[in-house]
């Protein structure tokens, strides 16, 4: 009996061990021109690596929105300052060694990689400008480094998110109050669609269809006579900042930060058909890839909120331990949510992990200043 | 037992052998497989993405020209059998190519190719001489240079032959150089790929017979710029003035150990010399020569420099300073105020009425990383903070009450339109000019410091331009713009008043201004950065030449640490400006700086604050010149790091120099010899 009762244990022992796993994610710190690799065991999340990145030793270049390629091989770093523009970066997992840059636009910021064309489309947030002109989504070859094109969207465009079939691109203009999709084939805007909530959207704007409009007329972006009094922008209150499409690629998920909401959109229909009324300052969302949950990053509220995508209800809402709430990344397995919050001022940035089987926050671990762009890369045994 | 193994092993080798059927790569066909168009013209591919069989893969792929926006090709993707008909439109000249790429979700599945694309520069148009002279003289070399341009109007950099008809009368050599042999006519040709252009001149007998040289002084220092005059004189004595003239020089270092003896001479006949010794000029034309000899004796102007007062700031990387007289009931009293760099968000104020003893009175945090910028205005009574890493992005400045700088008030925070932070501000007559985002500046009025609003703004318009910090003196803005250079913007200078016969009078760019005003920005002059380092900027009248230089530091920096130095740009003739000397320590990155009379105060990252003497005519390396007066090297080993000086910014106050150390925190020092500096 005691050998049956040593054996048993020995393999629980050796079961627990396989059934352990390590997860992965790379975090940027904008304020401290840093990238920390965080390794959470199921337990704790430990500072791997703080990787020092950009090239100007006495400026802070502001790595913002990073990306994991993926096959894992590489991770994309985008740098928000230049002189003036910004930059991509790639690097090597693992190693972190640079491999190679290309300069974009004006602030480059989030970015994804298509599973169908291998391209990386990135957004040139420009958020340091006036607000005035229209910005571009750069699609870029990751594998050369080369920018192929741009695409003309919105003023201020942010959350550069594809399909899961990698076939269409989706990002925000957040001073447009408009939703933005690329065909990530032809590289051509194919839809537009404001993202206010469903009754207002229906009673004030119509979703545009890109290819039966004229633009040639539009004077986009070439007002330089500002106002020299109190700047007044006279943009949609939604100023949406992030877009997340759901693992069955039917729906989208579009962060409204000015309005406190979230819209659901239908990608067949082109149109919203739920808004979940949420705390203060959303920002950024991640679904859970079994679809099950949403999470969102309240930014302004230093909240994280989990959201039930079957019944519409906010299940569980966590305090981060700092203001200024900033990205999520959810591990492949649905079960951990990873969210980085900034910080105000010398306090460290941080990842806080919980856990969206029990609800419950497990870990955090601090990195440099204001933690924004997050990216999740691997799980390993 | 042996049965378990068994199917283990057989097991294993079957999924091996299933795992690797011989899979026949993807591979592109194109039809043509090159092309070669012109700018301007349409050309067709017809491109096929085949199997490993030779059948059409029915795998769809993306189609696009490199480099970016050099063509236009179209369709940008195949259709679902994987063919595509690309049209494309070339718009650049060069080696292009169109690449492609099939779709896959795994990278190694992908397969790309491409055809390389020739598109021919256009061909040229024209070649011309650039003032060519049509009348030398026998026994002087002239050299001829040239332009090309294509039929796009492009300038080009094709080598262009030139050529004499008449080889005995003159003849090239390899470096554009015309040696007149004897008199006589000629034709000179340029060409270059088939087009030509021709010159006659008159080669005609040298009249030269005698040449003379003098400079007003048998004696220098190292760094003072000595004029020679050559007079190249005929038969009867009177001179031929448009005969060319050489300098050269050789010398002997008085250190005598075979070390070069190093000067440098321009063509205007104008000599500084490097190194002391022993220096012979000579200017020769037409096989006649003059020499005259001086002795350069080194420049000694070396100070000793004293500590005065120091400050230490050990919890965080420090940034600009200000030093200012208290006002009110603190009138005798002086102040100073530091901010700080990635950190809280915090500036200090300091009472440093008895440097030896300065510390901090005060502190005000704002929400910011980085306090890059401290300024003061004028009367003593605001104070201006730049922000940037504001948690809620919104950055600007802060304007505060420094009447009692023991407890500073907040009086408002500016950030419209300012979200991509304030690097840089400057306080001029109630308005504050601010950097935007590193695009323009903005100026607000500040009248009323509780509020302002803004009146104006100054951006540039090229291509990717962009601003980093901006000076005001005398209602001029100094703006220094990386690779676009020095901006001068009047925004209210006082019109240059003829009575005035102060040294003011010598800032050519007063007598332009009166265009301008804070809401009215308007441009006066400036001048490009070739390298595109362009940090600062101070204008300088030089108190013992009365020429008007503005100094140009750079900032820029590599994988071995900070580099750059200041550039002395002579702006005496404001529509003709030239750089004609750079002070540039080589181990060490430039940042900030200050004029104080003929004096340069440098701030010099890694390297130090360095002072240096800029009295005179300024010419060549300042740094080679033995014009460094001082260097100090503000090591602290309770600084934020520790023995590892960091100089950010400087100013002369009250016969002291104050300068900020990002690693430790705020100095005063003295220069510790009264004597006066040379001066020419």
């Amino acid at each position: 009996m005691r050998r049956i009762i040593y054996l048993m244990l020995i393999i629980a022992i050796g079961m627990s061990g396989l059934l352990a796993k390590d997860y992965y994610l790379y975090v940027a710190a904008e304020s401290e021109d840093e990238v920390a690799l965080i390794r959470f065991d199921g337990k704790t999340a430990h500072v791997e690596k703080r990787i020092p990145v950009g090239v100007w030793p006495l400026e802070i270049e502001g790595p913002h929105g990073l990306s994991v390629s993926p096959d894992g091989e590489y991770w994309y770093l985008s740098m928000a300052h230049g002189m003036p523009y910004g930059h991509l970066y790639k690097y090597k997992t693992g190693s972190d060694e640079m491999v190679d840059r290309v300069e974009l636009g004006l602030f480059p910021a989030t970015m994804g990689i298509s599973n169908a064309t291998g391209l990386l489309y990135i957004v040139n947030f420009n958020l340091h400008g006036s607000h005035s002109e229209s910005s571009t989504v750069s699609i870029v070859d990751p594998d050369e480094m080369i920018e192929i094109d741009r695409v003309e969207t919105g003023i201020m465009p942010h959350g550069s998110r594809l399909l899961n079939n990698g076939l269409k691109h989706y990002s925000v203009a957040m001073m447009s109050g408009t939703l933005y999709e690329i065909d990530a084939m032809s590289m051509e805007v194919t839809r537009t669609l404001s993202t206010e909530p469903k009754m207002k959207s229906m009673s004030n704007h119509m979703s545009h269809n890109m290819k039966k409009m004229d633009h040639s007329k539009m004077n986009m972006g070439s007002n330089k006579k500002d106002s020299m009094a109190k700047m007044n922008h006279k943009m949609p209150p939604e100023k949406p900042t992030w877009v997340y499409p759901h693992p069955k690629d039917d729906r989208l998920y579009v962060v409204n930060n000015g309005t406190h909401n979230v819209v659901e959109v239908d990608v067949k229909k082109w149109a919203v058909t739920r808004t979940f009324k949420t705390d203060k300052g959303p920002y950024n969302c991640e679904v859970t890839n079994d679809g099950k949950y949403l999470v969102i990053t309240y930014k302004s509220a230093a909240k994280t909120g989990v959201w039930d995508l079957s019944t519409g209800k906010e299940i569980a809402k966590f305090n981060n331990t700092r203001k200024v709430t900033h990205g999520v990344s959810i591990s492949p397995d649905s079960r951990y949510a990873f969210v980085s919050v900034e910080g105000v001022g010398k306090e460290p940035g941080a990842v806080e992990v919980f856990d969206l089987k029990t609800l419950k926050p497990v870990a955090i671990a601090e990195i440099g200043k204001q933690a924004g762009g997050i990216a999740f890369w691997k799980m390993a045994d | 037992m042996k049965k378990l193994i068994a199917i283990v092993l057989i097991t294993i080798s079957l999924s091996l052998a299933q795992d690797a059927p011989e899979e026949k790569k993807l591979q592109f066909v194109f039809e043509p497989d090159s092309l070669s168009l012109n700018i301007g013209e349409t050309g067709t591919v017809n491109i096929k993405l085949l199997d490993g069989d030779g059948n059409l893969s029915n795998n769809p792929f993306y189609v696009y020209g490199r480099p970016r926006r050099t063509l236009e090709s179209s369709p940008r993707i195949s259709d679902s059998t994987g063919v595509a008909t690309v049209t494309i439109k070339v718009y650049k000249p060069g080696k292009l190519s169109l690449a492609v790429r099939s779709i896959s979700e795994k990278r190694s599945d992908r397969v790309m190719g491409g055809i390389p694309i020739h598109v021919p520069l256009p061909p040229l148009d024209r070649v011309a001489f650039i003032d060519p002279a049509s009348k030398v003289y026998v026994g002087t070399s002239v050299k001829y240079t040239t332009e090309v341009f294509d039929q796009a109007n492009l300038k080009r950099t094709e080598k262009v032959t030139l050529s004499s008809s008449n080889n005995d009368v003159a003849t090239f050599d390899s470096f554009e150089n015309l040696m007149v042999k004897k008199s006589g006519k000629t034709t000179l040709t340029a060409s270059v790929e088939g087009i030509s252009e021709s010159v006659n001149i008159k080669a005609l007998k040298n009249p030269v017979r005698k040449m003379t040289l003098s400079a007003d002084k048998d004696e220098i220092r190292t760094g003072d710029v000595l004029v020679f005059s050559a007079k190249a004189m005929n038969r009867s004595g009177r001179t031929v003035e448009d005969v060319p003239v050489v300098f050269s020089y050789t010398g002997k270092a008085e250190y005598g150990i075979g070390l070069p003896a190093s000067a440098l001479i321009n063509q205007d006949g104008k000599f500084v010399a490097e190194t002391a010794g022993i220096f012979t000029v000579m200017a020769q034309s037409g096989g006649y020569s003059a020499r005259k000899t001086v002795k350069v004796v080194p420049r000694n102007v070396k100070k000793k420099i004293t500590v005065v007062g120091h400050g230490t700031v050990k919890d965080y990387n420090t940034s600009d300073l200000w030093v200012w007289p208290g006002i009110g009931k603190h009138v005798g009293k002086d102040f100073a105020a530091t901010g700080t760099w990635g950190a809280n968000g915090e500036a200090y104020f300091w009472d440093v009425t008895d440097p030896a003893k300065m510390h901090i009175i005060d502190t005000v945090t704002v929400d910011a990383r980085t306090v890059n910028d401290v300024k003061v205005s004028e009367d003593g009574r605001v104070a201006v903070i730049t922000r940037e890493g504001a948690s809620n992005r919104k950055n600007g400045f802060v304007i505060l009450d420094i009447e009692d700088p023991y407890d500073v008030k907040i009086t408002y925070e500016f950030n419209d339109d300012m979200t991509g932070g304030v690097h840089n501000v400057f306080i001029y007559d109630n308005h504050v000019y601010a950097v935007n985002n590193g695009r323009k500046y903005d100026i607000i009025n500040i009248e009323d410091p509780s509020n302002p609003f803004r009146v104006g703004r100054y951006e540039l318009d090229t291509p990717g331009h962009g601003v980093h910090d901006v000076w005001v003196k005398d209602g001029l803005a100094y703006s220094s713009n990386w690779a676009d250079g020095v901006h001068v913007v009047d925004v209210g200078g006082v019109k240059f008043n003829e009575a005035n016969r102060s040294k003011l009078q010598f800032n050519p760019f007063l007598a332009m201004a009166g265009q301008g005003s804070p809401g009215n920005p308007v441009k006066l002059g400036g001048m490009s950065d070739p390298n595109g380092h362009n940090h600062a900027a101070f204008p300088f009248i030089s108190q013992s030449t009365d020429k008007f230089y503005i100094i140009a530091g750079d900032e820029w920096g590599n994988q071995f640490g900070m580099a750059g130095g200041f550039h002395f740009l002579d702006f005496t003739d404001p529509k003709n400006p030239k750089e004609t000397a750079v002070y540039q320590v080589p181990e060490a990155g430039s940042h900030n700086h200050w004029v104080h009379g003929d004096t340069l105060l440098a701030s010099y990252y890694q390297g130090g604050l360095r002072i240096v003497d800029i009295s005179g005519e300024l010419m060549g390396d300042i740094y080679a010149q033995g014009r460094e007066i001082a260097f100090f090297m503000s090591s602290d080993p309770d600084g934020f790091m520790a023995n590892r000086p960091n100089v950010w910014g400087t100013m002369p106050y009250k016969g002291l120099i104050y300068f900020s150390d990002m690693n430790n925190g705020l100095w005063a020092i003295k220069l510790e010899d009264d004597a006066p500096m040379g001066t020419n």
